[in-house]
């Protein structure tokens, strides 16, 4: 492994630019990496269940012990101030029901399959696991996906670690995203060139690690067509 | 007038209040007391509200402009950051369903004091002059009960006030803008490389309501592509920075984070005033001789449903039921192609570029109407989702193409969706924090819309591939809300008149996209400003009638080009 993280940008660190940020962004980003919240949503059994699963949503095993990204304590942060999206499907629970429902239902997948938690399985069992999650075919708990729909509860889940993997500047670092730009700007709009203080790629073969079940791509439930995904804004 | 005047302008840390890195605002803002009858008051302080209030106050009316959200100051406030502008989204909770639920909050809402224009990515199309007659062009939709040459000067008006940039714009009616077009980042690259290999005409560098040059207090794009997180650059127009500084310096006042819960009807069909919740929960009850409501095309139905009363048992201005009904959405559907060259598409504003090449009917095609083709360029967090749909991936295979995020360039359809009476707003069980009950939306799409979708996202598709692409995917989405309290001739067929008056009570207004009776190709946000102004110079014309009458007056008023905001006129390039 690179010794300055994954990706293709070695020697690439936003955070060495936080001088050029206005003071509000910095407070705010800076504080996403110096102040990870306690656990205050999940009980400890799906906060250790959540560390488990987020692990597999978005695997870190190629980082630095010391340079992973924390998920589970900002979506249990979300939860606990009930900080939605503004909407809520007519076939979902509010938030934080569904996934105290969704980890109940893939605990007991793993028993019906295994007869030991999540938790104690292996990763490749694990990824199998979710892979029938994503598919939209669980071949247990079937209660509880009666209550709530399998894929809408993946998406919610899958959504909500990206969005929280992907607001670190050290994943900002890993897929060479520029951050914060104002007041200083940029400059070089065309043909993908850096900034002076940005890197150019340097792409080498990079394998996952371990087990690469999630390195299939099929469409979520099967369906190449979205009703509803998650969304944020666009045009 | 002017009196009485309170104090200085309100700020927790006695900085002064900013508005981008130069534009302050100086100005003590006035209050009105509660008890102290206002001329007007507007519910949301948006794209539509905004210049309301802008135009009312310069006209001398006393207006109290309300919102639910905070008065931005946008030093103290945003950020260059995806997930720290989470704030600026409508996020309380609304229930979605219906065959094609649609994705609200950040997709489609604002709150606090600019409305959605803080982080629209400010695309400023016109409509087409046949998006005002679909019905008997098409043999869809509904008509205008204005057309294209009754909008037109407005639209001239407002592009001026924003102003927009951009080059000539050759489709509907051709016309050119204020400021000239901006420089392509990588996305806008691809589209007018895609779109000149196929023979597609394209629009380079706009029509975007972003600054390309500085003007008086606002500085020129810094291409920092954080649009629709909120500009706190200033150069990217939001009625925040273009409206509300000039109302507020002609007396009106803003209440922010205050929720109107109910619009209060008194004797002889005329309504007296709101009631709202303020930051604290308390409630209170504002006298006005007249109440515009302008909370966009959700909130607005549902403040109306929610207001009603002996006389409106379904809701104010419901006498028809057709409150909520009709409401819209734009096909958005997001086309990703990688590239082998690098694209960072997180430089430049997500808008840039577009196509209206596809936009009217074609008879060939097999279904009404039709779309444009524009860039849009996620920031990271956006489009890891988008990948999470587009091509299902997660675990080892999201980290993985997530480093090659400065690959990928995205366009984005945006197609009309026809108006449909069931497609609409109702009042769900759930209650909010102020017990309130939530709005529900229910969404499913014709077969017209299918087809249109379907033809608009495979013509994507190739100009990405003409591009050059190496991997094309899509992921289905929508943009956009209007309709839902929609204007019409006949007070049967409609909630308002053209001047967004509601046809069962005199002084109850509507000036918010749900006025629209249909939404042609175009992002809405010009158009609803532009509506705005006309409905404020009819309000001007028609002065003290609105208050003491309930006559309905329907000539179209003169226009009123000495209503806009000051550094308005003598700038910019001469139109063609």
């Amino acid at each position: 492994m690179n010794k300055n993280g994954p990706g293709y940008y070695p020697g690439y660190h936003t955070l060495d630019q936080q001088n050029f940020w206005d003071e509000t962004t910095r407070k705010v980003v800076l504080n996403r990496v110096h102040h990870v919240p306690e656990i205050r949503f999940f009980s400890p059994g799906e906060a250790q269940l959540m560390d488990a699963v987020c692990a597999r949503i978005v695997p870190q095993d190629d980082r630095d012990p010391a340079q992973r990204i924390p998920i589970v304590p900002w979506i249990d942060e979300r939860l606990f101030t009930g900080r939605g999206d503004g909407y809520r499907f007519e076939d979902m629970p509010p938030d934080g029901e569904a996934y105290q429902l969704g980890l109940r239902g893939i605990e007991e997948i793993a028993r019906h399959l295994h007869g030991r938690g999540f938790s104690e399985i292996s990763i490749a069992e694990q990824d199998q696991i979710l892979e029938m999650l994503h598919d939209a075919r669980p071949p247990a708990a079937h209660d509880i996906w009666k209550k709530m729909a399998v894929h809408r509860f993946w998406m919610l889940l899958v959504q909500d670690c990206v969005t929280f993997y992907y607001a670190h500047p050290w994943a900002w670092d890993e897929i060479g995203f520029g951050g914060p730009a104002y007041p200083r700007a940029y400059m070089r709009l065309e043909r993908g060139e850096p900034e002076p203080w940005e890197k150019d790629e340097k792409r080498e073969e990079w394998t996952a690690p371990g087990s690469s079940l999630s390195e299939k791509f099929t469409h979520v439930a099967g369906l190449a067509e979205h009703r509803g995904g998650p969304q944020g804004g666009t045009h | 007038m002017k009196s009485p005047i309170a104090g200085q302008f309100d700020s927790p840390n006695g900085k002064p209040h900013m508005l981008g890195p130069m534009q302050r605002i100086r100005t003590p803002m006035r209050r009105f007391a509660e008890s102290e009858e206002v001329d007007y008051a507007i519910v949301g302080v948006g794209a539509g509200g905004g210049v309301l209030l802008q135009r009312l106050a310069r006209a001398g009316f006393r207006v109290v402009g309300f919102d639910a959200g905070p008065f931005w100051d946008t030093e103290r406030d945003w950020v260059s950051d995806e997930n720290g502008s989470h704030k600026l989204y409508w996020n309380d909770e609304r229930i979605t369903g219906g065959e094609d639920p649609l994705a609200l909050g950040a997709n489609n809402s604002g709150k606090g004091v600019g409305g959605g224009t803080v982080h629209w990515a400010s695309f400023t199309p016109r409509f087409h002059p046949s998006d005002f007659q679909t019905h008997t062009l098409d043999g869809v939709g509904f008509d205008w009960p204005l057309s294209y040459g009754d909008l037109k000067p407005y639209y001239e008006l407002i592009e001026k006030e924003l102003p927009v940039s951009g080059p000539y714009f050759p489709w509907g009616d051709p016309h050119s803008y204020p400021y000239g077009p901006h420089p392509m980042g990588g996305v806008g690259d691809v589209l007018i490389r895609g779109c000149t290999r196929l023979g597609i005409d394209v629009s380079a560098g706009g029509p975007v309501a972003i600054l390309s040059g500085s003007r008086a207090d606002r500085p020129h794009c810094i291409y920092r592509g954080f649009c629709i997180q909120g500009c706190k650059v200033g150069a990217k127009a939001s009625t925040l920075i273009t409206h509300v500084p000039d109302a507020l310096a002609n007396g009106a006042e803003i209440r922010a984070d205050s929720m109107v819960s109910r619009v209060n009807l008194g004797k002889n069909r005329r309504v007296t005033g709101v009631t709202y919740f303020d930051s604290e929960g308390r409630e209170h009850f504002q006298k006005a001789r007249a109440v515009v409501v302008a909370g966009y095309a959700i909130e607005t139905p549902r403040l109306l449903l929610n207001s009603a009363c002996p006389g409106f048992n379904n809701g104010l201005a419901n006498s028809n039921g057709l409150v909520g009904r009709y409401l819209m959405a734009q096909a958005g559907n997001v086309v990703l192609g990688r590239f082998d060259q690098l694209i960072r598409m997180y430089k430049a504003p997500p808008a840039h570029a577009l196509t209206e090449h596809f936009y009217e009917t074609d008879p060939k095609r097999g279904f009404a109407r039709g779309f444009a083709v524009q860039t849009v360029s996620p920031l990271p967090i956006a489009f890891a989702k988008q990948m999470m749909t587009a091509k299902g991936a997660w675990g080892w295979g999201m980290r993985r193409i997530m480093m090659d995020y400065n690959h990928w360039a995205t366009l984005g359809v945006l197609g009309e969706i026809l108006p449909s009476a069931d497609n609409r707003v109702t009042i769900a069980k759930e209650k909010d924090q102020w017990g309130l009950p939530v709005a529900k939306v229910t969404f499913n799409l014709c077969e017209n819309d299918k087809k249109l979708i379907e033809y608009g996202k495979q013509k994507t598709i190739e100009i990405m591939w003409a591009a050059g692409a190496k991997e094309v995917v899509q992921e289905a989405r929508y943009a956009h809300l209007v309709g839902a309290s929609r204007m019409g001739r006949d007070p049967a067929q409609s909630v308002t008149d053209q001047f967004g008056r509601t046809h069962d009570i005199a002084n109850l207004f509507v000036c918010d996209g749900s006025l629209m009776p249909t939404q042609g190709s175009a992002n809405p946000g010009l158009t609803i400003m532009a509506l705005a102004a006309r409905i404020g110079d009819y309000l001007i014309a028609q002065g003290e009638t609105i208050f003491s009458s309930d006559r309905r007056e329907m000539t179209a008023p003169k226009i009123r080009r000495d209503l806009s905001p000051p550094d308005t006129w003598g700038h910019g390039m001469p139109t063609v």
